[in-house]
């Protein structure tokens, strides 16, 4: 039964089931309504999908030339963000596949004509990166931006030594010498496979924040969290692995309180859509964590006896602050008024190189009948009913981010963004 | 002996009168305004001001039952005081509908309600003799059942261990007016019933024990007293049937809010006087406050006194000691009778006209101004200030559990107020636009912090520190009969828990478009009696909820989940340098006023 009901509800699962079998234009139309109508709104899953659509947009792109490929990436890239222009990781990974691109075409420019000189370049420019891990992809745009402008040098370069690490994955491509033909096949093939380790880190980014949970939560804390983000149910449920505190869980009452009362208590629904593509996981009750659920409103009461909060967010922004569930920013000041720490987890693909001026443009407003009921219908026609679904959360009441990459200040995240995306895509 | 205590509250008195001396000088410098009409008004109570009052204290009482029979006898305009807070009371009613405990408590206090009424209608003392036994009867037979139930349904119970004790109330409606008066007035009446009465109640307080851990959140374990009393069975013989009432309406928050529960439980004693006969060899002055104390224990039992009301007895415990046991006993009722009027007209009626009428000169054309869920007082306030003229724009922020914004919101904007209404997590985007913020309060500490309905501190915090970095001016409305003596530095101290089963989200939304549940069908032989029994059917919902689409709640059976925890405080407290301004009928005071004005007040 839940698995008919499953194929028929639109959303992440339907859409790429379908992605296989459907032309490339209509999966195009596909995910911009799914984004248009909210059937995919999460940020991970429009991540996901968008990921997933431009690799099969780039796998079926049958170009020779590196600009048409950007161009095409580019219009399809635009289609998308206008379907949702506050989705914001739907232009960051844009972005990312576009860097990929160039940096790939790049390469084999420079492979042509200087050879040797692009193999001496220092490939791991972040010598923190975990080589286990799947983001040594990020070393190549970084090394390739390098050799052509160098005065946007990184400062980790001053430390990294200039030995190249013959096991890279992506390395072989560039240095085969060939024709012209085999170059754009291999551009393509970089790039899908570039595509497929953003995929792959979409898919880790929880496990890999949650590596640093030991580290920042520690025995008989009284920990706050607000809604349900799977990327802190994870950190905390690494910490509760080792370590005994207290959760008070905020429920983030109109928007998504059914959710947060799921993630507390352990029942999901079987129909639940984030369940097809994260792993059935014990809720932290399960673990014997002592987990307490308050409405949103006593989040100043309790704050007093709060050591640390830590949130999830919807996107983060370049200039440090974040754009998170409705209730997030009376929470963090709160925090900050009685001097406790605030903590973001949040992948890197959240994070977008926007700074905002308007920040009542990044906030969406969601159904006024979660905030009055259908019974007080009569009320609707007289009075203005608000239902905020973001908040814009300032720089300055975070005090910590964790990424897959680690911990940040919020003053630290524009290097983060120049790490990630390419200058000429951040406006496309 | 008692001499000797007489001599030293006089003595009390005779410093009580000089510090309210140096006080009104002090404050009639401050505030000329309220100097001038205060003495100007006592006075004046002409008939005319005295519809006033009724009108003005009926909204805020809401409780039919216990006005219209006491102010009767004063006054006949009170006649129209039910009709005019019925409205309110089936809003209230309309508005949580969804609330398991309120649903099933609600017919029970209807019939209350109008028993009690129809005792005021023909002569009290006098209760129908055959009716008692009828009803008797009807509640011996009633409850062998129930027991029945309860010890076939209790074992799978477990987590809705509460409900079982209030598998009562469901039943009553089906009963007829009379048996429900009866069963509200069992204890009184039927004597030899009481000792069954703490028997059935000791089953029901034992059933939460059996559950394997303590849901009580060890932060606030002091705060965790005996659980609220779900019905009236084991209330002292001596508790009056308007105070049993009137108890179970402040359980059920159906009188809710801090001066409206004051106002209510000051007439409801005012009818205990009344009824009130010295037992031979005692003097009035003693006996009173003995019999007083006994539903003054009953009304915390229901829900823990708030500040206002602690402050209301005490001045008229003091007002009873106060009376010579020389005086005959009609007429030191009649005292005290006309103590608890004055005391309402004083401390609240004209009070609230006072503060509404200096908060309505802070606003101005063009503001907009935010409230956090729905105080009397700046309703009345902003009322007020749109009959003058002008013109502005209300944001209302409400918050779960109890909602009391909606009914703000209904009100203001039937009155043709502009009105925006959002909830808690909304509180940074209501204060972008803020020009002042008006909130209620619960009480003010004598540290100057306000203790109010849970969220205000978000409020008033949010408005300090907006964005803009231009601050919002808070405002407190807030008489002077709410000001404690106690002190607390944060919410954890000083607060009410409230029951946590509030926090669980009621039924699905088919069921309030009338549509036959799908369980009723798919699960028939499991449940065959569901329709009679709201509490019973609990259990069983929870072996059928695998089976039903739409599952109740994922916190439906909390309690019997390990290691989780709900918690529903009722009140927060807001730091002093949050608020700008305390408006009282005393005049605009700075927060760090409050300790003089309660010592000023308390003593007169």
């Amino acid at each position: 039964m839940p698995s008919t009901s499953l194929a028929l509800t639109p959303g992440l699962s339907s859409f790429l089931k379908s992605l296989k079998s459907n032309p490339i234009d209509t999966s195009i139309e596909n995910l911009i309504s799914l984004l248009k109508r909210r059937q995919i709104c999460h940020s991970r899953a429009s991540a996901t999908a968008t990921a997933y659509l431009l690799r099969s947009v780039v796998s079926l792109c049958r170009t020779s030339e590196s600009s048409k490929l950007i161009e095409r990436v580019q219009s399809v890239g635009r289609r998308l963000m206008a379907a949702q222009p506050r989705e914001m990781v739907v232009g960051n990974i844009v972005r990312r596949v576009l860097g990929l691109i160039r940096d790939e075409a790049e390469d084999d420019r420079e492979a042509e004509f200087a050879l040797s000189e692009s193999e001496s370049q220092p490939q791991t420019p972040r010598a923190f990166d975990d080589a286990s891990l799947p983001l040594d992809r990020d070393s190549l745009p970084l090394g390739a931006e390098r050799s052509t402008r160098p005065p946007l040098t990184s400062m980790f370069s001053l430390l990294s030594h200039p030995e190249p690490e013959a096991s890279l994955p992506s390395t072989p491509g560039s240095q085969s010498p060939g024709g012209h033909n085999n170059f754009t096949k291999d551009l393509r093939a970089e790039v899908l496979e570039g595509i497929n380790e953003i995929i792959d880190e979409l898919g880790q980014v929880d496990e890999q924040i949650s590596n640093y949970a030991l580290e920042h939560i520690h025995s008989n804390e009284i920990i706050l969290t607000h809604t349900s983000s799977t990327t802190v149910q994870k950190f905390l449920l690494r910490a509760a692995t080792k370590r005994k505190f207290t959760v008070i869980h905020a429920e983030s009452y109109p928007n998504n309180h059914e959710v947060t009362h799921a993630t507390v208590s352990g029942n999901r629904r079987d129909d639940d859509e984030l369940l097809s593509f994260e792993s059935f996981q014990k809720p932290l009750i399960a673990h014997g964590i002592t987990v307490i659920l308050i409405p949103d409103s006593a989040v100043f009461a309790l704050m007093s006896r709060v050591n640390k909060v830590i949130l999830g967010t919807h996107s983060v922004l370049a200039n440090g602050g974040l754009v998170a569930a409705a209730g997030t920013r009376v929470i963090a000041r709160a925090a900050k008024v009685h001097q406790t720490p605030v903590v973001v987890v949040s992948g890197v693909y959240k994070l977008s190189p926007v700074y905002p001026f308007d920040f009542d443009s990044l906030i969406e407003y969601g159904d006024a009948s979660k905030v009055l009921p259908y019974e007080d219908g009569d009320l609707v026609e007289q009075i203005d009913v608000q239902n905020p679904l973001y908040d814009y959360v300032p720089a300055e009441l975070v005090d910590l981010y964790i990424t897959n990459l680690g911990g940040h200040a919020p003053s630290y995240l524009y290097r983060i963004v120049s790490d990630h995306y390419r200058k000429e895509d951040i406006s496309f | 002996m008692k001499q000797h205590q007489r001599r030293r509250r006089l003595g009390l008195r005779r410093s009580v009168g000089r510090l309210w001396h140096h006080f009104f000088f002090r404050e009639s410098t401050l505030s000329p305004h309220h100097a001038t009409q205060g003495p100007a008004r006592r006075p004046s109570t002409t008939a005319i001001e005295s519809i006033k009052m009724a009108d003005s204290v009926d909204p805020a009482l809401t409780s039919p039952s216990t006005t219209a029979p006491s102010q009767a006898s004063p006054n006949p305009v009170a006649e129209n005081s039910p009709s005019q807070s019925l409205p309110i009371r089936d809003s209230k009613s309309a508005k949580q509908p969804a609330q398991s405990e309120k649903g099933t408590s609600k017919p029970k206090d209807a019939p209350a309600a109008s028993s009690t009424g129809g005792d005021g209608a023909s002569d009290k003392p006098l209760t129908p003799a055959q009716l008692k036994a009828k009803a008797k009867a009807e509640k011996a037979a009633r409850r062998a059942k129930e027991k029945a139930d309860r010890d076939g349904g209790a074992v799978a119970a477990g987590g809705s261990a509460p409900d079982a004790g209030q598998s009562r109330p469901p039943n009553t409606p089906k009963k007829d007016a009379a048996s429900g008066g009866a069963s509200q007035k069992g204890p009184k009446g039927a004597p030899p019933r009481r000792g069954s009465g703490p028997v059935t109640q000791a089953s029901t307080a034992v059933e939460p024990k059996k559950k394997k851990e303590d849901k009580s959140v060890s932060v606030f374990s002091h705060l965790y007293g005996q659980q609220r009393r779900t019905t009236v069975n084991g209330a002292a013989k001596e508790v009056h049937p308007a105070v049993l009432a009137l108890g179970l309406q402040l359980r059920d928050y159906v009188v809710c809010g801090s001066s409206a529960r004051c106002v209510a439980t000051l007439l409801a004693f005012k009818r205990v006087i009344e009824s009130y006969t010295t037992p031979l060899g005692t003097s009035l002055a003693r006996h009173l406050t003995t019999h007083l104390s006994h539903q003054i224990s009953y009304l915390s039992t229901c829900r823990p006194l708030a500040v206002s009301q602690g402050n209301a007895i005490r001045a008229l415990k003091l007002a009873i000691a106060g009376i010579d046991p020389s005086t005959p006993e009609s007429s030191a009722k009649a005292t005290l009778c006309d103590f608890i009027d004055n005391f309402i007209r004083e401390k609240i009626t004209v009070a609230d006209q006072v503060i509404a009428g200096s908060a309505v000169e802070k606003i101005e054309n063009g503001d907009v101004i935010v409230t956090f869920a729905g105080s009397n007082i700046v309703k009345q306030t902003l009322l007020q200030a749109h009959k003058e003229g002008k013109r502005f724009r209300v944001s209302i922020i409400d918050s779960r559990p109890l909602f009391e914004g909606k009914s703000l919101a209904r009100v203001l904007a039937n009155a043709g107020l502009d009105v925006q209404y959002s909830l808690v997590h909304a509180i940074s985007h209501a204060i972008k636009d803020a020009t002042k913020v008006f909130l209620g309060a619960h009480g003010m500490t004598s540290n100057g912090r306000l203790y109010s309905r849970v969220g205000t501190a978000l409020v008033a915090m949010s408005a300090k520190e907006r964005a803009g970095g231009v601050e919002v001016p808070v405002i407190v409305c807030c008489e002077t009969i709410k000001f404690s003596d106690r002190v607390a530095l944060d919410s954890i101290v000083v607060n009410e828990i409230a029951d946590a089963d509030e926090l669980v989200p009621a039924n699905p939304p088919q069921q309030v478009t009338g549509l036959p549940d799908p369980a009723a069908f798919t699960a028939p032989p499991v449940e065959p009696k569901k329709g009679g029994k709201g509490a019973s059917a609990a259990p069983t919902q929870d072996s059928s909820a695998s089976a039903r689409t739409p599952s109740p709640s994922p916190l439906a059976n909390w309690k019997d989940t390990p290691h989780l925890q709900l918690l529903n405080i009722m009140y927060d407290v807001t730091p002093a340098e949050y608020v700008d301004m305390v408006i009282t009928e005393m005049g605009s005071l700075p927060p760090s006023a409050v300790p003089i004005v309660h010592r000023m007040s308390t003593n007169i």
